[in-house]
């Protein structure tokens, strides 16, 4: 389905399509100059060719995947590839891969600064945005116009608006999450227009009163994969409350209180108002605050903090993450996944008896 | 704060070389009684007591710099020269991770870490620094508490991670040099950011220390930065004489002065003492072992807690590791270090670090190694600790076996966790991989 998508984007639509590894870049950048970006989160599952082999199994699964999916010939329908400075791992992904072989078509790349906003930092990510600007221009083959950078902006702040609407509104949305975070996460390789429509739609089954009954669990990690783990919460008798998947809520920007003119700016501003992610170093005293303060909004009665394996900026987070929760006596799992196909049997069953413990506000784990 | 100074210029004038100056005479009489024992290395290297006495020294004075000193922790690509200049104590954690590490006290300190929550998947220096913070535990002693901690992302991400847990842990700022990675040549902007934030961290460091930078002072310590980086690269190259005068083991452990006090004219005294050694070694003919027949090349950070088994053992069977990408990167940055433009040189010397550059570089800078220094063989570390280093190890030891013909093991271990390796394992591979040279 989403490969003849992006075939008919292609033919209908002239679109140039970007793949990118995940997960900060301007997006908005892309849209405006018609080029689609589709996102590599591995892909989950199996590793789609013996390419993966090339990077040790210690290393993060979503960059030996994505490895294997690049270099295996999966990309070849791409015009090219985007290399976010998320990590490490993507970082010598983002050097093996042309160095050493796998990729010979063009490579965009956005390094972000890592760290609190400083002076330094404001005027960095303003110069490495305008690169970035040259870089997808010459991909896409022409200037990109002030004008449809502003509608772009405007575009992608739409969107964020609805998904933050959605994801607080959830409890009152009579959708399993499976299909919820389903639908979130098309955003990753729709045409931002098409996401933004069925967003609205979405939207429109937003009802007065809660939909969901059972025990509100807030979800923290990189990307909620293996799916399914949705599926092992609703049978336990718990649904999300609350997100801070890096794939998903921590990409939503706050609501600026005046979006600026200047459409450069505006992105800039943007990408300094997202919720903090260890991707980005932001600091860990405040990333602590900011899921404490989300986790006692949402009326959670546990935290699941799910990473994926090898994932070093997050798995530093968590000892102060848990140090936080503990005080405030909030009940906390810690699950690790490699992006397999489906949720062990054994994790099955360990969400099970948290859903179990945090019904009866248990003691923390 | 008067008693804390007296204390701290006690332990440096006084107590410290005393302390010194008794270790040099027991060992002097240790060394009478002892019955000379038979190992596969050439003599000892007289510098390795001054060696011993500079880090002995160092953490020993640092017990009691807290207080009577300004204190920063640092990574060691940190442009620390400004520390210096600013008269600070200058700490490196994984210095004293290493450290911890060769005295078989990780799993010790790191349980603290991970019983708080962190993951035994991620770096053990990491673990073993902030377990060492928890607990209190340390070979040295006594850490002193900083007044601030510096980090260069210039040798990893990770660092930050790290550091950023550091921070909270001692409760004390955090001041970033973020170095955007290098796909082959750099961008002005990307230095411009780089330079820029040296400006604020100087401005910060000024802050935190009431003292104010003195740009003369700054001049003379990256001067010495520069001649100290060439002082080291000028001993490493030694060894392509034949047979080494050193092995690749020991630079690991010489690198100590120019990571830990770069930019001090003890640091530049060391290694002339040292390069004079390794030249009248060459001389005489003496080598790091005593049979050398293979030289090979060690890739990644060291194996902390079995490096001695592990020289032996290849030293035994006439392996010499005769240079390693470890050692060489402390010798790269010399030429780039213009001390008439600190800040904007530094920007460039800490962006040009081996680890921040991409694959084609490192590629290049390993093939120049093997060939430079004459190797049949390579060992790379795949080190579980450092992913950053060990990706792409498996294209580079295809890439060495075929465009050079050498051989080359991928050996998979942790540079500081000994239970993150299977030792027997790891043995069984090495040996196989010296009998292959044997076929």
């Amino acid at each position: 389905m989403r490969k003849e998508y992006i075939e008919r984007q292609k033919r209908e639509h002239g679109r140039k399509v970007v793949i990118s590894l995940p997960i900060h870049y301007p997006k908005e950048v892309l849209t405006a100059l018609d080029i689609l970006c589709v996102e590599l989160w591995g892909p989950p599952g199996e590793a789609l060719s013996s390419q993966a082999g090339r990077i040790q199994t210690y290393v993060c699964p979503i960059v030996r995947k994505a490895l294997a999916f690049i270099a295996g010939g999966f990309a070849s329908d791409a015009d090219a590839l985007l290399f976010p400075h998320t990590c490490d791992s993507i970082q010598g992904l983002a050097s093996l891969i042309p160095d050493f072989g796998g990729w010979d078509g063009p490579i965009l790349r956005f390094i972000h600064p890592k760290g609190e906003r400083r002076a330094s930092s404001e005027v960095y990510l303003s110069k490495e945005l305008d690169d970035f600007i040259s870089q997808a221009e010459t991909l896409a083959g022409r200037k990109l116009e002030t004008a449809r950078l502003a509608d772009a902006v405007r575009l992608h702040v739409e969107i964020d608006d609805l998904r933050r609407r959605i994801i607080e509104s959830r409890r009152n949305i009579a959708m399993s999450d499976k299909e919820l975070y389903a639908a979130l996460r098309r955003g990753e390789w729709l045409w931002p227009e098409d996401h933004l429509a069925e967003l609205k739609e979405l939207a429109a089954e937003i009802s007065d009163k809660p939909q969901k009954k059972g025990v509100a669990l807030m979800l923290s990690g990189i990307v909620p994969e293996p799916m399914d783990i949705f599926e092992a919460l609703e049978g336990a008798g718990a649904y999300v409350v609350a997100d801070d998947y890096a794939a998903v809520g921590r990409r939503i920007s706050a609501p600026l209180s005046e979006l600026p003119d200047d459409p450069r700016r505006a992105i800039m501003e943007r990408y300094f108002a997202l919720p903090p992610c260890s991707t980005r170093s932001s600091d860990l005293a405040g990333r602590v605050e900011y899921l404490a303060a989300l986790y006692k909004k949402s009326g959670a009665a546990g935290l699941v903090l799910h990473n994926i394996k090898f994932c070093e900026p997050e798995m530093f987070d968590v000892a102060m993450i848990k140090k936080r929760f503990t005080t405030m006596g909030a009940p906390l799992l810690y699950m690790e996944t490699e992006l397999e196909k489906q949720l062990s049997g054994q994790l099955s069953t360990r969400l099970e008896a948290f859903v179990e413990m945090a019904s009866k506000g248990g003691a923390v784990k | 704060m008067i008693t804390r100074k007296i204390q701290y210029q006690m332990a440096k004038r006084a107590v410290g070389p005393f302390l010194m100056a008794l270790d040099r005479w027991q060992q002097t009489q240790k060394a009478r009684k002892r019955k000379p024992r038979e190992t596969p290395f050439g003599p000892v290297l007289q510098s390795v007591q001054k060696l011993k006495e500079i880090m002995t020294l160092n953490y020993f004075e640092g017990r009691y710099a807290d207080g009577a000193v300004p204190v920063v922790w640092v990574t060691s690509g940190f442009p620390a020269e400004v520390f210096f200049a600013l008269g600070f104590h200058v700490v490196y954690p994984e210095n004293h991770a290493a450290l911890c590490s060769t005295r078989h006290q990780v799993p010790e300190i790191a349980e603290f870490a991970e019983r708080d929550g962190l993951s035994r998947d991620v770096c053990s220096y990491a673990r073993s620094d902030i377990g060492s913070v928890i607990s209190g535990k340390t070979p040295v002693g006594r850490l002193p508490k900083p007044d601030m901690i510096a980090c260069c992302t210039n040798i990893c991400q990770t660092v930050l991670y790290w550091y950023r847990n550091l921070a909270e842990y001692l409760n004390v700022p955090l001041l970033l040099v973020d170095t955007p990675f290098m796909y082959g040549g750099t961008k002005e902007h990307h230095l411009a950011y780089v330079s820029a934030q040296l400006g604020e961290v100087i401005e910060a460091a000024e802050k935190i220390s009431g003292r104010r930078m003195d740009s003369e002072k700054l001049a003379k310590v990256v001067e010495n930065a520069r001649d100290g980086s060439r002082l080291w690269g000028e001993c490493l190259s030694i060894s392509q004489a034949r047979p080494a005068p050193w092995t690749g083991i020991d630079t690991f452990f010489h690198i100590a002065p120019i990571v830990t006090i770069r930019g001090t004219d003890l640091c530049n005294e060391y290694y002339r003492m040292l390069k004079d050694e390794l030249t009248e070694r060459v001389k005489a003919g003496i080598g790091g072992i005593k049979n050398e027949k293979h030289r090979l090349l060690w890739d990644n950070l060291p194996i902390w807690f079995k490096v001695r088994e592990h020289s032996t053992m290849t030293a035994e069977c006439g392996f010499n590791f005769v240079c390693a990408t470890y050692s060489n990167a402390w010798a790269e940055a010399g030429d780039l270090i213009d001390p008439s433009r600190p800040l904007e040189s530094a920007a460039k010397t800490y962006t040009y670090v081996y680890l921040n550059r991409d694959l084609d570089n490192r590629l290049k800078t390993t093939v120049d190694l093997a060939r430079n220094f004459g190797v049949d063989g390579a060992v790379l570390h795949s080190d579980r600790s450092c992913k950053p280093y060990s990706v792409g190890q498996v294209d580079v030891k295809e890439r060495l076996q075929k465009d050079m013909g050498i051989r080359v093991l991928l050996l998979e271990a942790d540079h500081a966790d000994e239970r993150s390796m299977s030792g027997e394992q790891a043995e069984l591979r090495l040996q196989a991989f010296m009998e292959s040279f044997n076929e």
